[in-house]
C-alpha cells in the first residue's frame, strides 16, 4: 500500500496497480457484460506509462512491444525486474508518446490472452517525470477548454522556461494572474477553433452538440471501473456499436477510443455517417439541379441522382466502395440493355436501382 | 437532448434521493427498490449501492459533453455534500468527480461559489491516497486570481511542502507543481519557515 511515508518509489508495487475483485452487485439496469470493478478515473490515475504484469517468461519482450506498438508510437520499454511477479511471469513497463494511445493499449491489451497467459495492464503514473505530470495536467485543461468552448480566467505561470531566479519572480506579485507579463499560455489559439488536427480521445465536439448521443469515456474496461459512459471506437479494428438512442445497459459497454493517428480529427462513428450523408445528400442536390461535365450537352429538366459517389474517409473502404459501385454500374447497364421490350403494357421507364451498401 | 442518457444519469441520481414525507429533496439517502437491484449470489450493503452510483457519476463527470446534464442533475452539489461523509470511499469518489469536472469554467464558479474550497482542503488530511491526490490536483485547476487566496492558503502550502517530500512519487510530483506554478516563492518561503517552528499543519497520509 503506498503512501507518503512508504519507501518504495516508482517500480514498487501500487495499489492502483492492484487489480480489484469484479463487482457482483451492481443494480441490473447497470450491469454491463464483463463484470467489472469499482473504480473511479481520473488524470492522475492515466498515465502515457503502462504496466504489464502476466507477460509469460518466454522471452517474448519483442513480440509484446509489437503488439503494443499497434495501439501508438511507444516511447520506451523495458522489462521492471524488481516488481514482484507471478511465477514464470515477467513485468514490464511501456511509455507511450500520447495518453490516448496509452487509454486504448490499456483498453485493448487488458484482460488479453498473451502467449498462453492473462495480461494485466495498468497505468504507472508514479513513472512519470514532474514534467511529464505536469505536461499531462496542461493537456486536461487545454481539452476541456476546447471540448466546452471555454478560455480559462487563469492561466499558469511559464513553464517551458528555466526556473526563474528569485529576483525575476519578486517581479510580480501575481505573475499568473491574466494581466502579468511573465504568463504564457500554452494553448494553441487553433484550440478554440473546430479545426481538424487536434486529436484528443474525448472527440465529443462541444456540448451543444445535442446531435450525436454518444458521448465518449475516458476510462477503460475491466479490471476495475464502473463504465460510465459510452464511447466510440474509430480505432484500428473498425468495429459496429450500436448508435442512437441507447438503452442504459448499453452504457456499461467498453469505452471505445479513436485511433492513436494523431492527424485526424476524432469523431464518433454516427457523426462520421451523419457527414457522410450530409455530403451525399449535398452531392444528389447538384446531381439534381446539376451540370454535365460535357457543356455542350443541354440538360432539360433535373438530372437522375447519380448512385451517390462516397467519401469514406479511407483508402481501403473508397477502393472497395469504388469496386461496388463500378459492379453496380455494369450491372445496371448489362441491365438496362436487356431489357429494350417493355415489360408490360404501363411500360414504366426503367429506373436505376439504387443500391445500400 | 439526448433522452436515454439523461435518464440513465437521473436514474443514477435518484438512487441517491429521496423525497421526504414534507415533499423536500433530501440529498443522499438511497432510494433503492429491490426491483432495481440484480440478483445476485452474495448480499450486499446500502454503502455498497451508493459507491457504485457515485463511482459511475464521478465517471461520468471526466466528459465534458456530460456537464450541462451534470450541473442539471445537482450532481456538483452531491459530490461536495459528499466529501464530508465517514464512508472513505465515497469521499474518494467524490473527489475524484471534482477532480475530473473543475476545470470546466461553470463548474469551476460554482464549486467557488459553493465554497467547495474548505472540504476539498480537508481532503487534503484523508489517509486515502486517491482522495488526497485528487484534491491537491483539484486545488491546482480551481486556482484562480481570485480564488488563490484560500487554494494557495499558507497552511495549504505547507501541506504541499511536505506533500513534494514524500516517497510516493504521484503526490510528490503534484504537490511539486503546485509550488512551483501556482505558489510565489515567498509563499513557499513562509511555510518553510513555518513548518521549522511549529508542528501545526495538515498532517500527511496514513501509511
Amino acid at each position: 500500500k503506498m503512501a507518503a511515508g512508504s519507501s518504495g518509489g516508482p517500480g514498487a508495487p501500487c495499489r492502483h496497480h492492484a487489480q480489484l475483485g469484479a463487482c457482483e452487485s451492481r443494480a441490473k439496469y447497470r450491469e454491463g457484460w464483463r463484470p467489472r470493478a469499482v473504480k473511479v478515473y481520473t488524470i492522475n490515475l492515466e498515465s502515457r506509462y503502462v504496466l504489464i504484469q502476466g507477460v509469460p517468461a518466454l522471452g517474448v519482450m519483442k513480440e509484446l512491444v509489437e503488439q503494443f506498438a499497434l495501439y501508438g508510437a511507444i516511447e520506451e520499454y523495458h522489462a521492471l525486474d524488481e516488481y514482484p511477479a507471478e511465477q514464470f511471469t515477467e513485468v514490464y513497463l511501456i511509455k507511450f508518446k500520447k495518453l490516448q494511445c496509452a487509454r486504448v493499449a490499456k483498453k485493448k491489451m487488458d484482460e488479453r490472452s498473451f502467449f498462453g497467459s492473462l495480461l494485466h495492464v495498468c497505468y504507472a503514473p508514479e513513472f512519470e517525470t514532474v514534467q511529464e505530470t505536469r505536461e499531462k495536467l496542461q493537456d486536461r485543461r487545454k481539452y476541456i477548454a476546447k471540448a466546452t468552448n471555454q478560455r480559462d480566467c487563469f492561466v499558469l505561470k511559464k513553464v517551458e522556461g528555466p526556473k526563474k531566479t528569485a529576483s525575476e519572480n519578486s517581479e510580480h506579485d501575481c505573475p499568473w494572474s491574466t494581466s502579468g507579463s511573465s504568463i504564457v499560455s500554452n494553448w494553441d489559439p487553433s484550440c478554440f477553433t473546430s479545426s481538424p488536427g487536434v486529436s484528443h480521445n474525448t472527440a465529443y465536439l462541444s456540448g451543444n452538440q445535442n446531435q450525436s448521443p454518444l458521448t465518449s469515456s475516458h476510462y477503460d474496461n475491466n479490471c476495475a471501473e464502473i463504465s460510465g459512459y459510452f464511447g466510440q471506437n474509430t480505432s484500428l479494428t473498425p468495429s459496429v456499436h450500436p448508435g442512437g438512442h441507447t438503452p442504459p445497459a448499453s452504457l456499461m459497454q467498453q469505452r471505445m477510443v479513436p485511433a492513436c493517428n494523431g492527424i485526424d480529427r476524432f469523431m464518433p462513428r454516427t457523426t462520421h455517417l451523419q457527414e457522410r450523408k450530409r455530403k451525399r445528400e449535398e452531392g444528389n442536390k447538384f446531381s439534381l439541379i446539376g451540370t454535365t461535365e460535357d457543356n455542350t450537352e443541354v440538360v432539360i429538366g433535373p438530372q437522375l441522382p447519380e448512385i451517390p459517389k462516397v467519401d469514406m474517409d479511407d483508402e481501403s473502404l473508397n477502393t472497395s466502395a469504388t469496386l461496388i459501385r463500378n459492379k453496380l454500374k455494369e450491372v445496371a447497364d448489362s441491365v438496362s440493355t436487356s431489357v429494350e421490350k417493355p415489360e408490360s403494357s404501363s411500360a414504366k421507364p426503367l429506373v436505376k436501382q439504387r443500391r445500400r451498401i | 437532448m439526448e433522452l436515454g442518457r439523461l435518464e440513465y444519469l437521473q436514474a443514477l441520481v435518484t438512487e441517491f434521493q429521496v423525497t421526504d414525507s414534507t415533499g423536500n429533496k433530501r440529498r443522499c439517502s438511497v432510494a433503492l427498490t429491490m426491483s432495481s437491484v440484480s440478483s445476485h449470489s452474495r448480499p450486499f450493503s446500502l454503502a455498497e449501492a451508493k459507491e457504485q452510483v457515485l463511482a459511475n457519476l464521478a465517471n461520468f463527470a471526466y466528459d465534458p459533453s456530460n456537464y450541462e446534464y451534470l450541473r442539471q442533475l445537482q450532481v456538483l452539489d452531491l459530490f461536495l455534500d459528499m466529501l464530508t461523509e465517514d464512508n472513505e470511499t465515497l469521499v474518494e469518489f467524490a473527489m475524484g468527480g471534482l477532480c475530473n469536472l473543475c476545470l470546466d469554467k461553470t463548474n469551476k464558479e460554482y464549486i467557488l461559489e459553493a465554497n467547495g474550497v474548505e472540504p476539498i482542503i480537508n481532503c487534503l488530511s484523508s489517509s486515502n491516497e486517491e482522495t488526497v491526490v485528487s484534491a491537491v490536483t483539484t486545488l491546482m485547476f480551481l486556482t484562480t486570481p481570485r480564488s488563490r487566496a484560500q487554494t494557495t492558503a499558507l497552511p495549504v502550502v505547507e501541506c504541499m511542502l511536505r506533500f513534494s517530500l514524500s516517497a510516493n512519487t504521484r503526490l510528490s510530483n503534484l504537490a511539486s507543481i503546485f509550488l512551483q506554478d501556482y505558489c510565489s516563492p515567498l509563499q513557499v518561503e513562509e511555510a518553510r519557515n513555518l513548518s521549522k517552528h511549529t508542528a501545526v499543519g495538515i498532517p500527511l497520509p496514513k501509511d
